[in-house]
């Protein structure tokens, strides 16, 4: 049995490579990031490189936008990348790193309010200090100063506020302004929703009636059946993160849960946002400075930048989501009147009365794994 | 041979096993020793011999393993019925066109496999022309889709993978000696019979390499079911690439590529112990000094 | 009815070729689609299959204007040199071990060497980053260029083996006739002989590097390379600017290609009818060196 003895003593020493390969390393994987100590970012003399990663669509670019105006008035030389499509996806990829202390280069992120306390709970963040961002403490939205994830604003920073609500092909489908309408058979495998818990199931429940807010974790679980349920039937076609607005485009869907702000991603002229009869989500997505970021002073100092009112018009004109930044819209009043009488990008009280928070659901695991199940399908 | 001379395949094979051996076979064993733990990422991954999420993992996702052998069982079927003809054709009636044919059957390969799964996205998407003529056609319901649909993914893998089959059998099918289809037919067999005695008989080691060669990696496949799949189409490889990137669940995430990788090893080494290795590679024999 | 029953008769005779011709024109449809969509004028500089808006080339002439994109081929196009130099060698030694020694353990190299070509690019990226998740080791380019050239080995192999396998003995036998040291033979008359395999081999771990989507989507870390960039452009509207690459990375790779082809075609008719003038010359000093 010549060959099997061969075969038997290969199978042993690739054994024997892997054992030893073990013990010289690793133990234990995961667990948490700083080892506690949570470092405040510095700031200093602004030159050098800063890389930023942001979602798509969130900033005017070109010769004229914002990162050339930085650029030009302190010598810094901005590398933006458009890199984050979805929350959870962007931390999948950045943990490993974090994890070591490191941020991939990287300078700035920008997170949704939820995932920025994510990582800060984790240690993958630092402070940043009051004193070294003047401008922005002095413009900041007053609502936006003690949020609950981050009273005292240590280690976010507001980049822009939006509202989810239906997009609505009116073309095809102008009654649509409930999310229950996203549930009828009529528009079968014709509407989309986002990837995103703290989208989807709290506009759900909404509709239903219940407070996200107050929801417990039988809500979440019992909205999250009736989504599964509608996919399960082929009602919903996708989940998406940016790129229900291609479906738009392309003519395949009606409808599809979306971001306020997307005007400028999407090309179908009959799209329209629309704020549903029973609320929206209302959220934030924050600046934060990752643990090991480089060069945090023109870090620091690019935050003080577009907290300026004209930098954050500037910003504002473009992207059209919520401005944090207090002034913006008097100043928009004569440059652009239209645009600072428009509902989406400065909502009144009024008209944001339903709306609630990205909120998280109590126990998060149980509800994260049953809504894994039903985006994956 | 001297000592010296007897080294000479081992240096020469060193490097590349070694580092098949490094990179191929040891992350086999630390993805199976992932899939023994339990934890999350923040409370960290423990070694605790969680031999359960084996099971559990299957358990969990039989939804779509089943459904993952029935998108690479149909395309790799519809990939054997397109590509035997094809391979038939550029092995004997090609002449010379026959370079140019085999080339034009590579040629997908050297474009980004994103970007031409893309262009059947957008081909195929509900507004294309294409669409509307399978509309006309009845081969879909007036008011359905392509896109978003089971169909929609298995016409991708069907696609993607064709070359993979057609490459084997072409290799398999130029070896094969006309004179013995000749032979057949001063037996007075018709071209049918010809065909099916001789022929596929004889072909059977292409046939059998490139069904293998397309099935398998049709199975873990993922990209298909993500951009031409609606919410019902996800297959394994979607569940293991969700589990690893966005969930962060190790554990299970490896447990069932383990899986899947055994069953796959199974089936490879099953073929190998009836074929042999230079079967699996398009030719007959293993030639030695 | 005698030219239609002729004309039945013809369809029957050529229903093979011209179902290839079919297949093969399935085959092309999506890169022609990526070509033509390339020269499509959009209102955003955003892909749409539509083509309301008319041809342009402005694309083509603005196709390194996206910094993003281009870093994205260039680091894709650096991982690929690399890979393949790193595996065509590799995998040439490991071939020419294969087909012209007998050793212990030949099956169980085989073996090896063919499992990684029928694994799921998903079940390769997975263990390893399972590996690299245990040894903490940081992903990006390294790990990359670890994971592109492990999968191309096998491919090397294979391809180089079957130009061995076919390779005419006596060439070399005749030069070890005129007293050539194996050495020399090998540099003078193997190697130029198997060149063509080689060259077809790296041309196969070349397309395989930049294609790779799968295994690189799972151990790229932050690095960014030209599938990674396509994946995340295509949620919000591919730029134009990638089909026109698309286009010119296809048409680069096919002419490499049919050089290739060409050359050993060539190679083989010169071989079939002169086969003296074919080898090498050996240098004279070889038969002295005994």
């Amino acid at each position: 049995m010549h060959i099997l003895e061969s075969r038997l003593a290969a199978a042993v020493a690739v054994f024997a490579v892997a054992l030893g390969l073990t013990a010289c390393g690793g133990g234990t994987v995961g667990g948490g990031g700083n080892g506690g100590e949570v470092t405040t970012a510095k700031a200093g003399p602004v030159s050098g490189k800063l890389t930023i990663s942001n979602w798509p669509g969130y900033i005017d670019p070109g010769k004229e936008g914002t990162v050339a105006e930085f650029e030009a008035k302190t010598g810094v030389s901005v590398d933006y990348i458009e890199d984050i499509n979805e929350n959870e996806a962007f931390f999948g990829k950045m943990q490993p790193l974090l994890e070591q202390g490191e941020s991939g280069g990287r300078s700035i992120f920008v997170v949704a309010d939820y995932m920025a306390k994510q990582m800060h709970d984790l240690g993958y963040l630092q402070n940043i200090d009051h004193a070294d961002l003047p401008t922005a403490f002095e413009n900041l939205q007053p609502s936006l100063r003690s949020p609950a994830f981050d009273p005292k604003r240590e280690f976010s920073l507001p980049w822009q506020s939006g509202m989810t609500g239906i997009w609505v092909d009116t073309s095809k489908a102008p009654e649509i302004h409930s999310i229950n309408d996203l549930f009828d058979p009529k528009y079968k495998g014709k509407v989309t929703m986002l990837g995103e818990l703290r989208e989807s199931v709290p506009l759900t429940m909404l509709a239903e009636g219940i407070d996200p807010g107050k929801a417990s974790n039988q809500d979440w679980l019992h909205a999250i059946d009736r989504i599964k349920a509608a996919a399960d039937s082929g009602q919903i076609r996708h989940f998406t993160g940016n790129d229900y607005t291609e479906d738009l485009n392309a003519g395949n869907i009606v409808a599809a849960i979306g971001w306020s702000g997307d005007a400028s991603l999407i090309e179908n002229p009959n799209a329209e946002w629309r704020m549903p009869t029973e609320g929206c989500t209302l959220w934030s997505e924050d600046m934060v400075i990752p643990v090991g970021a480089p060069n945090t002073a023109a870090a620091l100092d690019w935050m003080n930048f577009v907290y300026q009112p004209k930098v954050a018009a500037d910003i504002t004109e473009y992207v059209l989501y919520i401005s944090p930044v207090d002034g913006v819209k008097e100043l928009l009043e004569t440059r652009n009147p239209e645009l600072a009488k428009d509902q989406l990008v400065f909502p009144s009280e009024q008209f944001t009365r339903k709306c609630s928070s990205q909120d998280s659901p109590p126990d998060l695991e149980p509800v994260n794994e049953a809504w894994q199940a039903v985006i994956t399908g | 041979m001297s000592l010296r001379q007897r080294l000479v395949p081992y240096w020469l094979l060193g490097p590349g096993l070694l580092w098949l051996v490094l990179f191929f076979v040891v992350p086999m064993y630390f993805m199976g020793e992932l899939a023994l733990r339990s934890g999350t990422l923040t409370t960290g991954f423990t070694f605790d011999w969680a031999w359960a999420n084996f099971p559990d993992s299957l358990s969990g996702h039989t939804v779509q393993i089943v459904r993952s052998f029935f998108y690479a069982g149909t395309a790799t079927l519809l990939a054997l019925l397109i590509g035997y003809p094809l391979a038939y054709a550029i092995a004997f009636r090609a002449g010379r066109f026959k370079l140019l044919l085999l080339f034009a059957v590579i040629a997908p390969f050297f474009t980004t496999y994103l970007i031409r799964t893309i262009a059947w996205k957008t081909i195929l998407s509900d507004s294309s022309p294409v669409v509307s003529v399978l509309q006309t056609l009845s081969l879909v319901p007036p008011d359905g889709r392509v896109l978003a649909t089971s169909g929609a993914v298995i016409a991708g893998l069907t696609y993607n993978f064709l070359p993979f089959m057609v490459l084997p059998l072409y290799a398999n099918l130029e070896r094969l000696d006309l004179s013995l289809i000749e032979a057949a037919k001063d037996l007075y067999s018709s071209s049918r019979q010809a065909f099916l005695k001789v022929t596929l008989p004889l072909t059977m080691p292409g046939i059998v390499a490139g069904v293998l060669l397309t099935f398998i990696p049709a199975f873990g496949d993922y990209i298909n079911a993500q951009i031409l799949g609606g919410t019902q189409q996800a297959m394994v490889g979607n569940v293991i690439q969700s589990l690893y990137l966005t969930q962060r669940d190790y554990p299970e995430a490896a447990a069932l590529s383990f899986l899947m990788m055994a069953l796959i090893l199974a089936i490879v080494v099953l073929y190998i112990r009836f074929a042999g290795t230079g079967a699996f590679m398009g030719d007959d024999e293993e030639e030695v000094a | 009815m005698a030219s239609l029953s002729g004309g039945w008769a013809w369809l029957r005779r050529n229903a093979l070729p011209i179902y290839a011709c079919l297949a093969v024109a399935y085959m092309l449809i999506p890169i022609v689609v990526i070509a033509v969509f390339s020269f499509g004028a959009t209102p955003r500089g955003k892909l749409t299959f539509g083509l309301e808006h008319g041809f342009t080339t402005e694309y083509w002439s603005s196709a390194f204007s996206l910094p993003e994109l281009n870093e994205a081929l260039l680091t894709s196009l650096r991982l690929a040199a690399l890979a393949t130099a790193i595996s065509t060698a590799i995998g040439t030694l490991m071939a020419i071990a294969l087909v012209r020694h007998r050793f212990h353990g030949r099956r169980a190299a085989n073996l090896l060497i063919v499992i990684p070509m029928a694994t799921p690019e998903v079940v390769i990226g997975a263990s390893l980053l399972s590996m690299f998740i245990y040894y903490s080791f940081a992903l990006g380019f390294t790990s990359l260029l670890i994971a592109h050239v492990m999968f191309s080995i096998s491919f090397v192999v294979v391809v180089v083996r079957s130009r061995l396998i076919g390779f005419d003995r006596h060439l070399e036998e005749a030069a070890a006739d005129l007293g050539a040291t194996p050495l020399a033979t090998f540099r003078t008359v193997t190697l130029p002989l198997l060149a063509p395999g080689i060259v077809a081999a790296a041309l196969l771990a070349f397309s395989l590097s930049i294609d790779d989507f799968v295994i690189s989507n799972f151990n790229s870390g932050t690095t960014v390379t030209f599938p990674l960039y396509v994946f995340g452009v295509a949620l919000r509207g591919v730029p134009v600017q990638v089909n026109v690459l698309a286009t010119m990375l296809f048409a680069v790779i096919a002419i490499a290609v049919s050089l290739v082809l060409w050359q050993q075609r060539r190679a083989e008719k010169l071989a079939s009818v002169r086969p003296e003038q074919e080898a090498t010359p050996i240098p004279i000093g070889a038969a002295e060196a005994t």
